[in-house]
Parts: C-alpha cells; structure tokens; sequence
C-alpha cells in the first residue's frame, strides 16, 4: 500500500516536471513575463471600457472579476491543452498503452498549470495596485491566496473534463476555447450573477469559479472564514465533482476508444 | 482558395470564433449595461462591434494557426520551397479566412436587424457596402502581414492571444476610441481597421458627414496600400533569409 502511494507521488510529480519542462523550460524570461503583463491588463482593459460604455458604476468590479479568472484560464485552458497536445503529438497511445495510472499521471501535468495561474494572478494583482489603484489595505490576504490556490485547483477539474474529449474528437481544444470564453459571462467576473436569467444562474452555480470567486472577492474585502466558509466549501465540492467527472469520463473515453479503435480517428 | 476555404468551414474551431465570441462579447456588453441600469445599448458597439471582433479574431487566429499547422505536418518547407512566393499563398490564405470571419459580422447584422429592429437608411446602403469593401480590404492586408510572423519563429504563436485584445482594445471596435487615452488613440490611427470600422459607422447615420466618410474610406485605403506593399518587400527578404540561414525550422 504504502509503496503504492510512494509510486503514484513519484508519478505525479515526474509527471509535474515533464509537463514544466514542454510548456516552459524552453521558454526565456521576456516572452513569459510579457505574457504575464500584457494579456492581463489587455484584458482588464478591453472589460473595463466595456464597462464604461454601459455606464457601470464601479470599475474596480470588473477589473477584480478579471484577475480572478486568471488562474481559471490556466487550469481550464492548460490542462486541457496537455491532453489534446498528447494526441496532437502523437504521444498519447504511448501513454495508454503505459499501465501507469491515470489519475497521477494526468493530475501531475495540471501542477504546473496551478502554479503558473497562481504567478499570474500575484502579477495581476501587482499591476492592479499599481494601474488600477485596487485597494488591499483591508484584505484578508490569507484567505485571499487561499482562495485563488482553490480557484486554481478548482478550474483544473473543468479542464480533466473538457481535455477527456480529445480521446473522441481533435476539436477539444475548440470546445475548451468557447467555454472558456463563456466563463465572462457565466462566473460573474464582469458583472454579478445576479444580472443573469434565472436558467443562466442555475448554470452558473453548477459551474466551478462561480462560489470562487465570489468567496475571492469578499476576502478581498476583508471578510473573515465564517463569512466565506459556505461559498468556500461549496467551490471545493464542486471543484472536487468537476475532477472525479473528468477522471472517470477520461477512463470511460479510454475503454470505448481501445474498443472501437477511434483514439487517433477524427 | 477552394481548399482553404473548405478546411476553414468544415473545421468547428473556425466555427465556434465566428459564432460563439461575437455573441459572449455581445452579451457582456448588454449584461453590463443592464447592470448599470440601462434599457438600451449601443447597437454599433455592442452588437456590431462584437461581429467586427469576431472577425478580427477569425483573421489573427487562423493566420496564426494555419501557418503553425504547416511547421507541425511538415508542408511548410515544401511552400517555401514551391515557385509561388510566400507571399502569394498567404494572400489567399487571409482572403479566404476574411470571407470566413465575415460571417461573424453578417450575423452580428441579423441579430441586430431581428432581435433589436437596427436598420440601415435605405439611401445609405451604398456607402454601407463600400465602407464594408473597404474595412475587409484592411482586414485583409493587416491578415497578410500577420500571416508572416510564423514563417520566421515559433516564438510568434505565444503572441496570438497577446495581440487579439489589445489590438480589440484600440481600434475600438467594441467601445468609441475616444474613452481611451490620447497616446492609445494616436497607435489607434496606425490601424487600418480602426478607420475602416469608423468609415462603417459613419455609414448606418441617418445625416452622413460626406467629408468625413471620405476621409475614412482614403485612409483605410492608404494605410493598408502601405501595410501591404511592406509585406510585400518583407517577404521577399523573409523567402531569402530563410533559404540562405536554412533557419525555417530551427526556432
């Protein structure tokens, strides 16, 4: 048993740092950095003057919402992307054919996706203070990172699901990529999910990030754990759903595609 | 053409750009104004714009990935190496990936048309089309030179999702460049679309400012004549450097 665990960290974090080294080892300081400073504030501008054209009263919404999504677009995008990538570079039968298991082996690749949102959002929010004059003097800072750490994790069980998809079709990545971009809408960065249709709402709370970033935005306010405990927990369980329906989808997609000899098929 | 064309509407990435971003950037927009309290919305920038994003989008992303695909299959090095120029393939490319994202801006029009009764002035329908001509001919040349990129590195891919905003963000399709900073509205002037895109406003006015539309039109013209004859040189000198370096593949 023990030997059992030691076995699947071992795998987790190879895994982890094989996933580094494809997707950043080969990359220099300058195009990461700027990847770090220019998306996000391109972002949080494009939003916020939106936001101004509608005549929203309070900017600082929209430009918080979006810095919480950050580390949502690493995990969601990022895992996905390791999936489809496996397939797209032909590596993906070697890795079925392993009998390694697949819980660690594609977990550990969504790590570096967790730290990489995670760098991304203190970059964000450094640039936030310094642009957009955000105010963390009366943060909880504590829960704050806490909560990003789980929007972090969260978004890497969307992310298991959508990237299941590329064992039955090539076009994951596209599917990733609207949904994605449906999360402006559905998670409440730009606007509260209150100004949604009801159905859009019940959608929204069945997503992950929506409890996130709510629980996000009121530790940044300074509310303490009993305040945010429920959309916390709540953003965990669903977080933790999200990733058990993208394993057994995964293992389910991995069984038909061994059966019908679609893995590489359109 | 044909082939790029077909790959193009058969392919569901293609697809979900011109479908799916034009209608979330449409409903952000209106969500947020219903938040701020609004009834109604800036059809021109909200609706319309959206559809003129989503073809920018179309355009950045396909040129990007199109040339991508070719270094991943292998097929780069033989379009590099056949007797039609660079250039010549990726003007098609970017023709054809224009009619695609067009697509999106036609049905930012039959949203708007049907669901929120926008209409065009009967007289100004002939503008309408020339300012339309006019914006694509600028999508297209700006689509050529960014076609370009990938051929010299694979670097240039990390700075696709770089670009879609910030360049969103200051030709204004989206919200009038006039909310954004002098010094954005200077490098706003530097992009063909971006005056392409007021031609086209300027063209849904009741009363339309002749001159200015003029203006619009003759500058959209003049800065994408530019953006293309300097692609053209570019790529002769890029279809050499890459033959004598023999660096095609190495980045």
């Amino acid at each position: 048993m023990i030997q059992r665990i030691y076995s699947d960290i071992r795998l987790y974090l190879a895994s982890a740092w094989y996933s580094y080294r494809a997707l950043y080892a080969w990359q220099t300081i300058g195009p990461y950095m700027s990847g770090k400073v220019v998306f996000p504030i391109a972002q949080m501008l494009f939003f916020l003057y939106l936001g101004k054209l509608a005549g929203v009263q309070d900017p600082l919404y929209i430009v918080i919402g979006n810095i919480l999504l950050l580390p949502a677009t690493n995990g969601v995008a990022g895992v996905s992307m390791t999936i489809s990538g496996e397939r797209e570079f032909r590596t993906l039968p070697y890795l079925i054919a392993s009998p390694a298991p697949r819980g660690p082996l594609f977990l550990g690749r969504s790590l570096v996706h967790i730290i990489d949102g995670l760098l991304s959002t203190i970059a964000a929010l450094i640039l936030g203070v310094l642009f957009f004059h955000i105010d963390l003097s009366h943060s909880n800072l504590a829960l704050t990172a806490l909560c990003i750490l789980l929007l972090s994790a969260t978004s890497c069980g969307l992310g298991m699901l959508l990237g299941s998809l590329s064992l039955r079709t090539r076009e994951a990545w596209t599917i990733t990529t609207m949904v994605s971009i449906l999360l402006y809408i559905l998670s409440g960065v730009n606007f509260p999910i209150s100004a949604l249709p009801r159905f859009l709402q019940s959608i929204s709370y069945c997503l992950p990030l929506t409890r996130g970033i709510q629980a996000a935005r009121l530790a940044m306010t300074g509310a303490d754990w009993s305040t945010i405990s429920q959309l916390f927990t709540g953003e965990l369980l669903i977080g933790l759903i999200y990733m058990a329906a993208g394993y057994l989808l995964f293992i389910w997609f991995e069984k038909l595609s061994l059966v019908d000899g679609q893995i590489e098929a359109m | 053409m044909n082939v790029q064309f077909r790959m193009r509407t058969l392919s569901l990435f293609s697809f979900g750009l011109v479908v799916t971003q034009p209608v979330i950037f449409s409903a952000v927009g209106y969500f947020l104004a219903r938040t701020a309290g609004r009834t109604h919305i800036d059809f021109i920038h909200t609706i319309i714009g959206s559809g003129v994003m989503g073809l920018w989008s179309t355009l950045l992303f396909t040129s990007f990935f199109d040339l991508r695909a070719d270094r991943r299959e292998g097929t780069l090095e033989l379009l590099v190496g056949s007797p039609t120029s660079i250039f010549s393939i990726l003007a098609i490319r970017a023709f054809a990936n224009v009619l695609l994202g067009s697509t999106s801006f036609l049905l930012s029009m039959i949203v708007a048309m049907s669901v929120f009764d926008f209409s065009i002035p009967s007289g100004n329908l002939p503008y309408f089309f020339v300012s339309l001509a006019i914006l694509l001919f600028g999508f297209w040349c700006v689509g050529i030179f960014l076609a370009h990129f990938p051929v010299v590195s694979r670097l240039s891919g990390l700075f696709v999702n770089y670009l879609e905003l910030p360049i969103g963000l200051i030709t204004g399709f989206m919200f009038p460049v006039s909310l954004l900073p002098i010094w954005a509205q200077w490098l706003s002037r530097l992009i063909p679309i971006s005056w392409g895109f007021n031609g086209l406003s300027t063209s849904f006015q009741t009363d339309i400012n002749m001159p200015a539309l003029w203006t619009y039109w003759l500058t959209t013209l003049g800065i994408s004549l530019v953006y293309l004859i300097g692609t053209f040189y570019m790529s002769k000198k890029l279809q050499n450097m890459i033959r004598v370096t023999g660096e095609l593949s190495s980045i």
